[in-house]
C-alpha cells in the first residue's frame, strides 16, 4: 500500500506487457503493480490494438480481458472494448459484459469519433447499467486521426448523458488545452495517464475541475505504471485530493 | 539510505511553449532534494530556441557557479559560423559538456558538422548531448511542430570519434533499442542514453538489460518533468541489484566526467 492509501489504476492495456496469454499476462502485470502500490487494474484492449476491430476481433479482445478478470477478480476489473460502427454488437458486448458482468464500463478507443449518433445508442444503455464510459482522447498535433475523438467530444456527449459518467483519458494529451474543453461539464473526469510525467498538470487539472474529476490512470504497459503515478506523487496538491484521484474518485465511479 | 543520486538530465530557465516552476537554480535543487537527487547536469531551456544559442551559455555557467551541486552543460550550433568559439568557451566557462538539438538547429546528425563538433569537444574535455527530442511531438505547437533526431549513423559517428563521449537524452525505448539492435553487440564504451524518456512496465530495467547497464545514466528531464517518475521508474518499480543501482544512480555519470 502506499503512503496514500491503496490505488485504483483505472486505465491499463496489458496488451504490451511481456506474457503470452491471459494467466501470463496477468501475472505480469501484477508482480509490477505490488511493487507500485496498486490494488486494482481497470482493463481493456488485450492482445491487440486493432483501430476497426471485427466482431470477432472484438469478442477475443474482451475474452482475453475476461479470462484475466475471472483469474483475478480481487485485482482486475474490465472496460468492455467496443466499435461503435459495429452498433448492434457493441450493444449485445454490452448486455453480455456488463449487463451479465464481470465488466463494469465500457472502452472506445478510435475506430469513431464519439460524436457520432451511434455512441448516443451506446450512452443510453450504458446509463441503465451505471456503466462509466472510458473513451480515448487527444488534441493531437496536426490533427487528429479519422475516428479519434476529442475532449471536446467528449464533452459534447457528455452534455447528452448527464446520467453517464465519462473519463476523457489522457485529458487530451494537449492537456492544457483538454482541462479547458471538459471543465463546464461536471460528468467528465480526466485520467492522467498516456502522455509524458509533465509537471504541472495534476495541478492545473484539480485548479479547474476539482480533485473529484481526476482519475489516476497509467495506460500501462506501453506507460510505466511509475512515470504515470508520479504526476500525482509529485503534484504540488494537498494529500486528500492524492487520495481522491489514487482511489476515493474511481471508488465512487464504480460504487464499491 | 543516503545515496548519491546525479541527475544527468535537468535544465534551468524557462521553456516557450509551458511555464514551468522550479527552474532557478534554488528551486531545482529544492525539487530534485525532495526525491533524494543530490546534483544535477544542467542545460538551459531558452537556448533550445534562441537563434544565437550560445548567448544562453555564459549566463548558465553564472547561475550555476554558486552552486556544487550543479554542473552546467552548454549549448552549441555546430551549423553557425564560430562555433567553434562556442565550444571553446563552454570549456573556458567550466562546463562539462555541450548540447545540440539538431531538430531545433536545423541539421541532421549525420552532416560532416556533427563530426567536426566531436573532435573539437572532445579535444577540450566535453561530453557531447544529443538531444532527440524536448517535447513529445504529438502535443507541439502546431505552428511550431519539430520532428525527434534520428539515430541512424550514430554507430559509425562513434566509432570514428573514440575520443569524445556521447550522451543521447530524451530517446524513448524504440529509439535506445534501435541503436543497441543495429550495433548487433557491446555498445560503443563512450556512449551512453540517459533514462527519463524510457516507458513502458519496466522499461528501464528492460532496457539496461538490452545495452547494459554501463550505458545507461539516470535522468529527470526536472523541472519540465516531475521528477518523481525517475525515482519511481528506478527505485520501486524496477528490480535492479545494488550495483545496478550505484552504477545507474552515479557510477556511470562519475565515470563518464572521469573519462573526458
Amino acid at each position: 500500500m502506499s503512503a496514500h492509501g491503496s490505488i485504483i489504476d483505472c486505465h491499463v492495456h496489458p496488451t504490451a506487457a511481456r506474457g503470452d496469454g491471459p494467466a501470463a499476462c496477468a501475472a505480469e502485470m501484477l508482480r509490477y503493480a505490488d511493487r507500485m502500490g496498486i490494488e486494482w487494474q481497470g482493463l481493456s484492449l488485450g492482445p491487440v490494438f486493432i483501430q476497426q476491430p471485427t466482431e470477432d476481433e472484438i469478442v477475443a479482445d474482451n475474452d482475453f480481458i475476461a479470462e484475466m478478470i475471472e483469474l483475478h477478480p480481487d485485482r482486475f476489473f474490465g472496460y468492455a472494448n467496443l466499435n461503435p460502427n459495429l452498433l448492434f454488437h457493441s450493444l449485445r458486448e454490452i448486455d453480455e459484459r456488463i449487463a451479465n458482468g464481470p465488466f463494469v464500463g465500457i472502452k472506445l478507443w478510435v475506430a469513431l469519433c464519439c460524436n457520432h449518433a451511434n455512441v448516443d445508442a451506446i450512452c443510453e444503455r450504458a446509463a441503465e447499467l451505471r456503466a462509466p464510459i472510458l473513451q480515448h482522447t487527444f488534441f493531437r498535433a496536426g490533427g487528429n486521426l479519422a475516428g479519434e475523438s476529442s475532449p471536446a467530444d467528449v464533452a459534447a456527449l457528455a452534455s447528452r448523458h448527464p446520467e453517464v459518467t465519462f473519463i476523457a483519458a489522457h485529458a487530451g494529451l494537449n492537456w492544457e488545452r483538454g482541462i479547458r474543453a471538459v471543465a463546464d461539464q461536471p460528468n467528465v473526469c480526466v485520467d492522467t495517464c498516456g502522455f509524458d510525467p509533465e509537471a504541472g498538470f495534476t495541478e492545473m487539472a484539480v485548479q479547474w475541475l476539482g480533485a473529484e474529476r481526476v482519475l489516476y490512470g497509467s495506460d500501462a504497459a506501453g506507460r510505466s505504471f511509475a512515470s504515470q503515478l508520479a504526476k500525482v506523487h509529485g503534484a504540488d496538491i494537498s494529500d486528500d485530493d492524492k487520495r481522491l484521484i489514487l482511489s476515493g474518485n474511481m471508488r465512487r465511479v464504480l460504487a464499491l | 539510505m543516503n545515496r548519491t543520486i546525479i541527475d544527468c538530465n535537468a535544465n534551468l530557465g524557462s521553456w516557450p511553449f509551458r511555464r514551468t516552476s522550479y527552474n532557478t537554480p534554488e528551486d531545482l535543487l529544492e525539487r530534485i532534494g525532495r526525491v533524494g537527487i543530490t546534483q544535477a547536469w544542467v542545460t538551459s531551456l531558452d537556448a533550445v530556441v534562441l537563434k544565437n544559442v550560445a548567448a544562453a551559455n555564459a549566463p548558465l555557467a553564472e547561475a550555476v557557479a554558486e552552486h556544487d551541486a550543479l554542473r552546467a552543460v552548454g549549448t552549441v550550433n555546430p551549423s553557425w559560423p564560430q562555433w567553434e568559439r562556442d565550444v571553446a568557451e563552454c570549456a573556458e566557462l567550466g562546463m562539462i559538456g555541450v548540447r545540440v538539438n539538431p531538430n531545433y538547429q536545423a541539421w541532421l546528425p549525420t552532416d560532416p558538422i556533427f563530426g567536426e563538433l566531436l573532435s573539437a569537444a572532445g579535444e577540450l574535455g566535453l561530453f557531447v548531448e544529443l538531444t532527440v527530442r524536448m517535447t513529445d511531438e504529438r502535443h507541439h505547437h502546431p505552428l511550431m511542430m519539430v520532428p525527434p533526431v534520428a539515430l541512424g549513423g550514430l554507430l559509425d559517428l562513434c566509432a570514428r570519434h573514440q575520443e569524445t563521449t556521447i550522451m543521447v537524452a530524451n530517446a524513448n525505448n524504440a529509439q535506445v533499442l534501435g541503436v543497441a539492435r543495429d550495433a548487433a553487440g557491446p555498445l560503443p564504451e563512450r556512449l551512453y542514453f540517459e533514462m527519463s524518456h524510457i516507458e513502458s512496465v519496466g522499461g528501464v530495467q528492460a532496457v539496461a538489460d538490452q545495452i547494459g547497464v554501463e550505458h545507461l545514466l539516470f535522468g529527470t528531464h526536472a523541472p519540465y518533468y516531475y521528477p518523481e517518475a525517475a525515482t519511481l521508474k528506478v527505485f520501486d518499480e524496477c528490480d535492479f541489484s545494488e550495483a545496478e543501482l550505484e552504477a545507474l544512480t552515479h557510477g556511470n555519470a562519475e565515470g563518464l566526467l572521469a573519462a573526458r
